[in-house]
Formats: structure tokens, sequence, C-alpha cells
């Protein structure tokens, strides 16, 4: 959707693109077509009191008219606490959640993703952990605790096995974070 | 009684005093912890499950396998942990595909996932486990005199269908209540309990919108409760309620502060561990409340 119809509000359907709800029902969203936008999701949805323009119910209907640019477009979906309190309510068994998780499926197919969550995955397989701060030692030993905790930072063969793991898994397949030996790991708060 | 203890990464890195206060009070009231070795981030919301349903659970299952390998239910105390490991294995364990994908996957290390650890949440596995009686025997001190405001946290309600351990009512939450009424606190209520802090995702994305959230529920708190003492019953909740008030105060959306802490730390504190080491990180100062807990 171009600046000027998001600008006016008006939506040109016919460069809606019909393939995207086959897409999100093949990435999680299978109840998408039970969705009766009655609103319900919406009006127990953090997203909406915080003020994002799209949220559970928006995200369908934008899915449904096949909007794929403009979801693409907002940072939206990327801000879901996904806390399924719409899952939750929804009468329908639509389990909107999964649909935003399935839309930023298919967002990430298309390489539109926040960079936070590339640093994610890439601390994940890093170091096993999707937050991880390098400089965490000292606040442990503080506290009294061994610098690294009894995770694949302590345990260089249950990080290899992780690693092996994720090298089978879609994210092996689409190539967004380097699967090399030789990462150096940073800090990455997600 | 021993369980499996899943740290995750914002316990382990950002808040390991919470970690300690877990190390402390499971073993002071006769459960033994093991460490999980090896295990890995649960995954989180922002990175595989975003990415692939069966690569989610993979990682997940490697998690859970490390459990079941030693016959043992996995306890967390950070709501993100606790809302993926329990939603994979409810994905796992209700869909036969993605099992069977699964288990694909981790034959190469050697894995199989089974299905047969529970994953639960700290309190209330104290909670079902042990019951608020037992645990107000073991307390050498005690809450009276202080009210509370409660930050349940989304994760340890919703999906309802996908946790172990239910709320009878999930949008009017019972548990971390009446735990910290065995305390001896006076628990308020307020008319934001159960909306959403904003910390997570939404913090990620837009910082200002998660601020404005977390402000929302700071007023209603303290024009409905004046509470002396928020407790949240999820690290992420803790960090946000933690952080974000000093930021709020200096851009003049709050003129007060409220000391926060994890169930699991006011519950350490009461059954005599350290002070520093299980509340020493807290940034909005906790001194004035841990003393009078500690006279209590
Ligand atoms: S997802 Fe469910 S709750 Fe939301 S609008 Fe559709 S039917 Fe209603
Ligand atoms: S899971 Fe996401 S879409 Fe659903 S209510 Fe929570 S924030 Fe809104």
């Amino acid at each position: 959707m171009s600046n000027v119809q998001v600008a006016t509000g008006v939506i040109n359907l016919s460069e809606g693109d019909p393939g995207l709800v086959d897409e999100i029902k093949e990435l999680g969203g299978e109840e998408l077509l039970e969705c009766i936008q009655c609103a319900k999701c919406a009006a127990a949805c953090p997203m909406v009191l915080a003020g994002f323009s799209f949220f559970n119910k928006r995200v369908i209907q934008a899915i449904l008219l096949g909007l794929r640019d403009a979801l693409l477009d907002d940072s939206s979906i990327w801000a879901c606490q996904s806390c399924n309190r719409c899952t939750e309510v929804c009468p329908r068994e639509v389990n909107p959640f999964e649909i935003i998780q399935a839309m930023r499926r298919v967002a990430i197919r298309e390489f539109a993703l926040p960079t936070l969550s590339i640093e994610g995955l890439k601390s994940l397989y890093d170091t096993g952990h999707a937050v991880y701060l390098a400089g965490a030692g000292s606040t442990r030993a503080k506290v009294g605790l061994p610098e690294k905790p009894y995770s694949t930072v302590a345990n260089p063969k249950a990080l290899k096995e992780l690693q092996a793991v994720i090298r089978q898994t879609a994210l092996a397949d689409l190539g967004i974070i380097p699967m090399d030996e030789s990462d150096v790991t940073e800090t990455c708060e997600v | 009684m021993k369980v499996g203890f899943f740290v995750g990464c914002n316990t382990s890195f950002n808040r390991p005093d919470l970690e300690q206060a877990v190390r402390y009070a499971f073993p002071a009231l006769g459960i033994e912890l093991d460490n999980l070795e090896g295990q890995s981030c649960c995954p989180s919301w922002g990175t595989m499950p975003s990415v692939d349903v069966v690569g989610w659970c993979a990682v997940g299952a490697r998690n859970h396998t490390i459990a079941e390998e030693k016959g043992l239910d996995i306890v967390t105390v950070c709501g993100s942990c606790y809302g993926s490991l329990a939603e994979s294995k409810y994905k796992m364990d209700t869909n036969s595909e993605i099992k069977a994908s699964v288990n694909e996957i981790l034959k190469e290390i050697g894995r199989e996932y089974k299905g047969t650890s529970k994953v639960r949440l700290a309190h209330y596995y104290l909670y079902h486990e042990l019951g608020p009686e037992r645990i107000k025997e073991a307390l050498k001190h005690r809450l009276d005199g202080l009210t509370v405001a409660l930050q349940p946290g989304c994760h340890t309600l919703w999906p309802s269908k996908v946790y172990y351990d239910k709320e009878e009512d999930p949008f009017h939450p019972k548990v971390l209540k009446e735990m910290c009424e065995a305390l001896g606190a006076t628990v308020g209520h307020y008319t934001r309990l159960i909306d959403c802090c904003g910390m997570g995702a939404m913090r990620s994305t837009d910082m200002e919108k998660s601020f404005n959230l977390v402000q929302k529920k700071l007023l209603s708190m303290k024009e409905e409760v004046n509470p002396d003492l928020i407790v949240t019953g999820c690290s992420s909740c803790l960090i946000q309620f933690d952080t974000a008030q000093e930021f709020l105060r200096n851009g003049k959306k709050i003129n007060f502060q409220i000391p926060v802490l994890h169930f699991m730390q006011v519950l350490a504190l009461c059954l005599g561990a350290d002070r520093e080491q299980v509340t020493g990180l807290a940034k909005t100062d906790v001194g004035p409340v841990v003393n009078r807990i500690l006279a209590g």
C-alpha cells in the first residue's frame, strides 16, 4: 500500500495479494478463515492500549484483504507481546496470536525482520541464549553465583548440540544468520 | 522432592539476585534443585517461534529432554520461558506431525522428546506441591503491616490450555494473591491488575509506547492501593517495573517510586536469605521495605 493510500485511508483491493491467506495457513495460522471479525481479541490486546496500528483483529483483516506490503511496512507485528489474551478469549478458536506469529514468519521469509530479532537469533546460535550479556559474570559473582550459568555458555558440548539442532531448522535454510564456527559473541538484549 | 531449575536468559544475566532467591528458597523449603546442565534459551518469542513452528519446538524440546532424562519437572521464574516451554510442549503433545518432525531433528544429537516432564512456574509449584500453610510454618520473617500491589504477568495466565497449573479464572487470578497473603501481606486490588506491563517485544519495538503501559499500571496501583511494594510473578515484569520508574520520573510522568521484587525474592527474604544476594541488583531502592520485612 502506498503512502498516499495510507494517508487517505483508501485501500486498493485490486492490489491485494490473494496468496497471503494460504501462506499464513501453511506457516501456523491454520484457523485464519474462522475469524468473524468480532473484535473480542482486540478488546483484550495490549497493543491496542499502547496505540499500535496493526493488532490481532486488524492483522487478520489485512491478511484476508491480501495487504502484504502494509503489514510488512509497519512494525506492529513485532510489538506483539505473545501474551495470548487474544487466544484465550477468541470465541472461534482462531488463535490470533498464532496468526501474528505466522505473519512474522512470512515477513522473515522476505527478510523483513527487525535488527533485534536478527541479533537475538545470532546470539541464540552463538551462545544458546537469545538474551545474552557478555559482562554479566561480575554481576553474578556479586550475588555469590558462578560467573556462568549452568547452560550452554558453560558447556561447549551442549552448545554444539544446540547448534546441530538449529542447523536442521528453517532458520538454516533461510540463511538469516551466519552459522560458521568463528563467530564472536557480543551482548544481546532482545 | 526435586525439580529442574530452568533459569533462562534474563534471570541469569540481568537479575541473578532472583536466581539466588530461587536457589535459597527451594532448598529452605525442602525441595532440591537440579541445574538442568546444558539448558539453552527457551527459545523466546522474537527468535525461533517467529521463524518456524518445528524449529521452535526442536530447540524447546532439547531443553525438555534434559529434564525428561532425569525424570524431573521444570520450574522457572520467567514468564517467557514458562510460556514458550509450555506452548512448545503443548504443540508437540497435541500434534503428532510436529512431534515426529522434532524427533527427526533430535535424532542427530541422540535425543528423543517424550513429553514426560511438566513445565511449572515457581510460585505455582510451591502453591500446589506445598501449599500456603506449610510455607507459613517455615517463615522467619513476615510481611505483616505491608500493603502490596501484584503484577501476575501475562504468561502466567494465558493461554490457559497450555499450562499444567491453571487459575480457576485466569482473568481473576488468585495464586499470587494467596501466596502473598500467606507471607502476611495485605494485597490491594487495583483496576489494571491484569494489564500487560509492556516489557518484551513491545519495549524492543517502541519504548515510548511500552512505557505508556507501565505508567498506566503504576498510576492505577498508586491511586487505588498506594502499595509499599510491588510483587511480580515474572522476571520480565520485574525488570520493567524496576527500570522504567526512574525513566518515567525523569520525564515527569510519575512523581513517586515504589520498590519492586519478584515473589521468589520476597519469599527468600522471609525464609532468612542474605538480602544482598537475593535483592542486591534492584535499581529502584528496596532498602527501606527490605528493612521492614526483616523486622517483621
Ligand atoms: S480472531 Fe477471534 S476474537 Fe478476534 S475478531 Fe476473529 S473471531 Fe473475533
Ligand atoms: S498475543 Fe499479541 S495480539 Fe494477542 S493479545 Fe497479546 S499482544 Fe495482542
